[in-house]
């Protein structure tokens, strides 16, 4: 088990090297080197629904301010 | 967003830099984009009302997904206990509407984002939340361990096998 997060990520950058070998395409013609590349796009053509911040601000209206946690004190969060 | 009861810099930035991510999370993972909209509403609120119990050990966007991640689970399996199927909910099938202006790419892209919801509701629910936690790239293996409870090579041997079963699947819909 990896416990040092850079030698972690370093890791993670190879195997995503690994899985370019597996090129997909898509119907459109569109080249993903892997399937991570092809979640990444699909993630970013996703909007998110702008309906949630509007729906959240009315909930957080009847909430009480949270409890602020010693690091948030200290970074005045 | 301004939140008047909160200092509205820190949690708009909170919301701005995650919602997006956890949004896709909740989409990809129960597949209705009505009930993903609730989810994220859900995951930010419970933050916010825990916001003391984050104790900084882990990243913002962990904290996140381990909330989105548990509250998606709690809502398939009340899904699954009623037994009830949302094909009725025409946003289902056609997916949420994508970011874009232009008609033709908007097809192409729903009609990709569609694909996929299908591949990953034909993979084992581990294997599609691992390919969707290794997509985001701020998060390590570690984390990603983490958050699904095993160990970084456990994750790294299911991963393998996730990326081969997605491509199988891919095929079959070509």
């Amino acid at each position: 088990m990896d416990t040092n997060p850079s030698k972690s990520r370093l890791k993670h950058q190879q195997q995503q090297e690994q899985a370019s070998e597996q090129q997909i395409t898509s119907r459109a013609g569109h080249e993903f080197a892997s399937v991570e590349d092809l979640l990444r796009y699909d993630a970013k053509q996703t909007a998110l629904p702008p309906a949630i911040a509007e729906r959240l601000q009315d909930s957080l209206k009847t909430e009480p301010p949270p409890k602020r946690s010693w690091w948030q004190r200290l970074f005045g969060i | 967003m301004h939140h008047a009861t909160l200092k509205g810099a820190a949690w708009s930035d909170l919301y701005e830099q995650h919602a997006q991510h956890v949004y896709y999370l909740a989409l990809r993972t129960v597949g209705d984009p009505t009930q993903a909209e609730d989810i994220t509403h859900d995951v930010f609120l419970k933050a916010f009302r825990h916001l003391d119990q984050f104790r900084g050990h882990s990243s913002v966007r962990t904290w996140l997904y381990r909330i989105t991640i548990n509250h998606c689970r709690s809502v398939q399996s009340t899904w699954q206990q009623r037994n009830i199927v949302a094909t009725d909910n025409p946003e289902v099938l056609d997916g949420p509407s994508p970011n874009m202006e232009d008609p033709l790419r908007v097809l192409e892209v729903k009609e990709l984002g569609q694909r996929i919801q299908k591949i990953l509701d034909a993979l084992p629910a581990e294997y599609s939340l691992l390919l969707l936690l290794v997509a985001d790239e701020q998060l390590s293996y570690q984390e990603i361990a983490s958050l699904t409870e095993q160990s970084a090579d456990a994750v790294r041997g299911k991963l393998y096998r996730a990326r081969k079963a997605f491509i199988t699947e891919f095929q079959k819909t070509e």
